[in-house]
């Protein structure tokens, strides 16, 4: 079976690095980006299948990042992480064609459970 | 509340609101770094890794204390975000239990324990939510400041003849019930309790001479 390949965008450098390398050790391929353009830039250039991506963040929005990435390939399925009492951005994010949100901070089995939702659903 | 007053309130939560968010991306880092330990432990062949037994029990403490900060920090961070709607529609369970969390620390220097008595069905009222917060952590300081050393303090909403009532009970039989009353209504904290309840458009009063305040709040702030 193929790794499922994965873009996580935060600007949180030690969180990213660190959720990444716990993703690639259950087997998935795993890019990084820590701002928006430079995530946008990994979509144009290598796509992921799935994009795990923060909201706030510096520059463009996690929420303008999703609307591009949708605008580029409306296949490629995002997951966002919002933070405590953002939950409005999650559900706006749902209506932009976000496949679910997460509570930061995150819960690794509950990331996976819905990765694989998000595959399943590409399937 | 006046409106420079509104708007000190809106800039303390504001900024709070914002710090709450730094602590949580400092919690996600340490909690993905102890995952992550977690994880290379597991794919660790047994009996290469020297005190495993006492690395795992380490790690479920930090894990612990992590959930704990989660806690605390989304509790702190719904409480900075009081202000941004004034009234607002509050389930005073939710109200409680927030307000439990906030305020345990008081309670525990003087061994108090605070702890909440849910209302079931669930009672919803339209208010201001920094007053009445303001107004519960009165009448819990208030106790506090009369009482001994020890035992509980119960905050439960419940209906009294039809009104939505918040109490705030304590719970002890050291205390001479007859000298509650007269200890209460003396503090300068029950004149601003008194303040807040009627700016609530509501009411605090003494449970006959138990000890228990009971702050009588309308079913809306516009009633």
């Amino acid at each position: 079976m193929d790794r499922m390949k994965i873009l996580l965008v935060d600007d949180e450098q030690e969180f990213v690095t660190t959720l990444a390398e716990r993703l690639e050790l259950r087997n998935m391929n795993v890019s990084i980006a820590m701002d928006g353009e430079a995530a946008l830039g990994i979509v144009e250039n290598d796509p992921p299948q799935i994009v795990v991506l923060d909201v706030m963040m510096p520059g463009l929005s996690g929420l303008e990042v999703l609307e591009k990435i949708k605008a580029m390939d409306s296949k490629i399925q995002v997951i966002l992480l919002t933070g405590h009492g953002a939950t409005k951005d999650g559900i706006r994010g749902m209506q932009l064609g976000a496949f679910d949100y997460l509570i930061k901070p995150i819960d690794i089995d509950e990331l996976i459970e819905k990765l694989n939702e998000a595959m399943k659903s590409m399937a | 509340m006046n409106h420079l007053k509104r708007k000190e309130v809106a800039f303390f939560g504001k900024i709070t609101a914002g710090i709450t968010h730094e602590i949580k991306n400092v919690l996600a880092i340490i909690q993905e770094s102890s995952g992550l330990m977690e994880d290379i432990l597991d794919i660790t062949e047994n009996g290469t890794f020297p005190h495993k037994d006492k690395f795992i029990k380490s790690l479920n403490r930090i894990h612990g204390q992590i959930q704990r900060g989660i806690d605390v920090t989304s509790r702190l961070n719904r409480f900075a975000h009081s202000p941004d709607h004034s009234p607002a529609s509050l389930d005073l369970n939710e109200i409680t239990e927030q307000m439990v969390l906030l305020a345990s620390r008081f309670a525990r220097l003087k061994n108090v324990v605070l702890e909440s008595s849910p209302s079931d069905p669930p009672l919803i009222i339209k208010s201001d939510p920094v007053s009445l917060e303001m107004a519960l952590f009165e009448s819990i300081e208030i106790l506090l400041n009369v009482i001994g050393s020890g035992g509980k303090i119960t905050l439960s909403p419940r209906k009294i003849q039809n009104k939505c009532v918040l109490g705030v009970g304590y719970e002890n039989t050291i205390l001479p019930e007859e000298d509650f009353m007269a200890k209460i209504s003396s503090t300068e904290r029950w004149a601003s309790l008194q303040e807040a309840m009627a700016y609530l458009g509501g009411s605090a009063k003494v449970f006959g001479l138990a000890p228990e305040i009971l702050l009588y709040l309308p079913e809306s702030i516009d009633d």
